[in-house]
């Protein structure tokens, strides 16, 4: 398959996602949380994908987990592309004192492991969904701090920036106007990888149950099937349908990603724009 | 007549860890309303860093010493947020790398009307329509379509009117360029420097270059620097077919059409320069006492040289 293809397939496969999530009643006739048959049912008529051990319908299950999880890994990829986006320029172009305390900053936390210090901060403090992906934002936006001042760092030099001043441009007008347009596509390529990211890990969190186990999403699901023994029973209808969905959007979100980077890195690849 | 920017004892050094580097040493230059005066000099002898001292973009590690007396104001006291007003508005620049100084994934509509948006120049509904007439002024044949079309898609030519367009855009009063016409064939550089002279009919212009044919053409006064002070100050003509000092003699002779002889030599380094005449190691005509002291500019009617030949 052609680069291309790979890439609309991608994009059309997130697009299906993002519309079974957001129109999720209406591809459903159960709420997630809704005991509506006999439990371990396998995937039949009146329930597509089975029952779990309550008598949840997995088919509804999964819709609406779509939701939490998307949410969730989009949500904390923005937060975490908007800081580093942010504290990039504006560190890169001013530069100085507050540069190089940021820089050493990141420099301590770079070795850090991120899920190990998001499994003890979440264990310790016990957040909800929304505190958990705004940390995941913050945490997340480390390194592309440290891509995006690289950048900025070098287009602060340049004679356009010098020819904005000398029109009588303000810093931010330069920062807004002339240094984040050109690394846009640095920033599509470190939101869309930080999306596949963040969202697998989102569903890694879930499943070890270090959010609100309620909460219907993939990694809740698998983890309830897991924990029910529903692996060893052979009831694979409970925990394959999660796990696919992971991976699909996981691969599409991949895909999409090396595409980007092809596209707008031009040591990478071949097909320069 | 009252000289619109007036620069007195203005001395910029650089300070760095090892040396301190004097790029512009004691320069006085008045530059009266409607003067196109050129700054010609070599490389590093502190041109471009006058030009940068005027427009107030000088790097934070700029030591900078004198005044630049502009309407009342000396420039460099003056507030950030006032220089911002004036940069662009009343004092306008031709940046001297042509190809970089255009934002690469910007159309160039867009940054042609930038400086009349910032400074409020017109109404946002009218500014598009004056940034393609702009375009056509400077010779664009199609200027709606130019407008939507990014820098890598013009020539150097083009990049260079789109530079004009751009310093041009609120009708400043003083128009700084450098090096304009650098790295231009004959042709291009020849339409260039007519539109430049076109577009700076009524207005006043410091231009900074080392090209001395661009100065005759352009420039009705002339100042010649050599390692960070002004040596020789005159009308253009006068200056040009008979020069005093005798840098300015070595460098109109190192013209192709004089017979390209260079000077001998090497123009002093800025962090060590010598204490006597700093011209004084290349100097055909030097004296002992050229070696020990340091002249001082004298007046001959409305030219100044700083040579003890005609102290």
């Amino acid at each position: 398959m052609s680069r291309k293809m790979i890439l609309r397939v991608s994009v059309a496969v997130l697009c299906v996602y993002f519309v079974i999530a957001i129109c999720a009643p209406l591809f459903t006739p159960f709420g997630p949380a809704e005991i509506s048959g006999k439990p371990l049912q396998p995937p039949g008529n009146d329930h597509l994908l089975g029952t779990n051990d309550l008598g949840q319908d997995i088919f509804c299950q999964l819709v609406y987990g779509a939701r939490i999880t998307l949410l969730f890994g989009f949500c904390s990829a923005l937060l975490s592309v908007l800081i580093s986006t942010t504290v990039g320029i504006v560190i890169g172009y001013y530069g100085g004192f507050v540069d190089e305390f940021v820089s050493r900053c990141i420099d301590i936390l770079v070795p850090i492991p991120m899920f190990p210090l998001l499994i003890v901060l979440t264990a310790f403090f016990s957040p909800g969904v929304l505190q958990i992906s705004l940390l995941m934002g913050v945490l997340g936006s480390i390194h592309g701090i440290r891509i995006i001042r690289s950048q900025v760092l070098s287009l602060a030099q340049t004679s356009f920036v010098e020819g904005a001043r000398a029109i009588g441009a303000s810093d931010f007008h330069i920062m807004s106007r002339h240094i984040l347009p050109n690394v846009m596509p640095v920033v599509m390529v470190k939101f869309v990888s930080q999306s596949q990211h963040l969202l697998v890990m989102g569903v890694g969190l879930s499943f070890i149950g270090l959010w609100d186990t309620t909460t219907v999403d993939w990694g809740t699901m698998i983890q309830n099937s897991y924990s029910s023994g529903g692996m060893a029973l052979g009831l694979w209808w409970w925990l394959l349908p999660p796990g696919i969905a992971v991976i699909g959007i996981s691969l599409a979100l991949a895909m999409i990603g090396y595409s980007f980077e092809e596209k707008f890195n031009p040591r990478v690849g071949v097909n320069r724009i | 007549m009252m000289s619109l920017i007036s620069i007195a004892g203005l001395s910029v050094r650089f300070a760095t860890r090892s040396e301190c580097v004097r790029a512009v040493d004691t320069v006085d230059l008045e530059i009266a309303r409607g003067d196109h005066l050129a700054l010609i000099g070599e490389s590093g002898c502190g041109k471009t860093v006058l030009g940068m001292a005027v427009m107030g973009l000088l790097p934070e590690n700029a030591l900078i010493r004198g005044t630049i007396r502009y309407r009342e104001r000396d420039l460099l006291q003056a507030e950030d947020a006032e220089m911002q007003r004036i940069r662009g508005k009343e004092i306008a620049m031709i940046m001297q790398n042509t190809a970089s100084s255009l934002n690469p994934v910007i159309p160039v509509g867009i940054q042609v009307s930038e400086p009349i948006l910032l400074h409020r120049i017109l109404p946002a509904k009218a500014v598009q329509a004056e940034a393609i007439r702009l375009l056509g002024a400077m010779g664009f044949d199609l200027p709606e379509r130019a407008a939507c079309r990014y820098p890598h898609e013009f020539s150097g030519g083009m990049q260079e009117r789109i530079l004009v367009a751009i310093a041009l855009a609120c009708r400043p009063d003083i128009v700084i360029a450098d090096e304009p016409t650098s790295g231009l064939d004959a042709e291009v550089k020849s339409q260039i420097l007519h539109l430049i002279k076109k577009q700076m009919a009524d207005r006043t212009l410091l231009l900074i270059t080392h090209d001395l044919g661009t100065a005759r053409f352009l420039c009705t006064r002339v100042a010649v620097m050599y390692a960070g002070e002004i040596v020789e100050e005159g009308p253009a003509h006068d200056l040009l077919s008979l020069p005093l000092h005798p840098y300015t003699q070595g460098l109109l002779a190192s013209l192709p059409s004089a017979g390209l002889h260079p000077i001998p030599g090497m123009s002093p380094s800025p962090s060590h320069l010598p204490d006597g005449c700093r011209f004084c190691s290349r100097c055909p005509s030097a004296t002992a006492r050229c070696s020990t002291e340091h002249p001082r500019m004298s007046v001959r009617g409305a030219r100044r040289v700083r040579c003890f030949h005609y102290a």
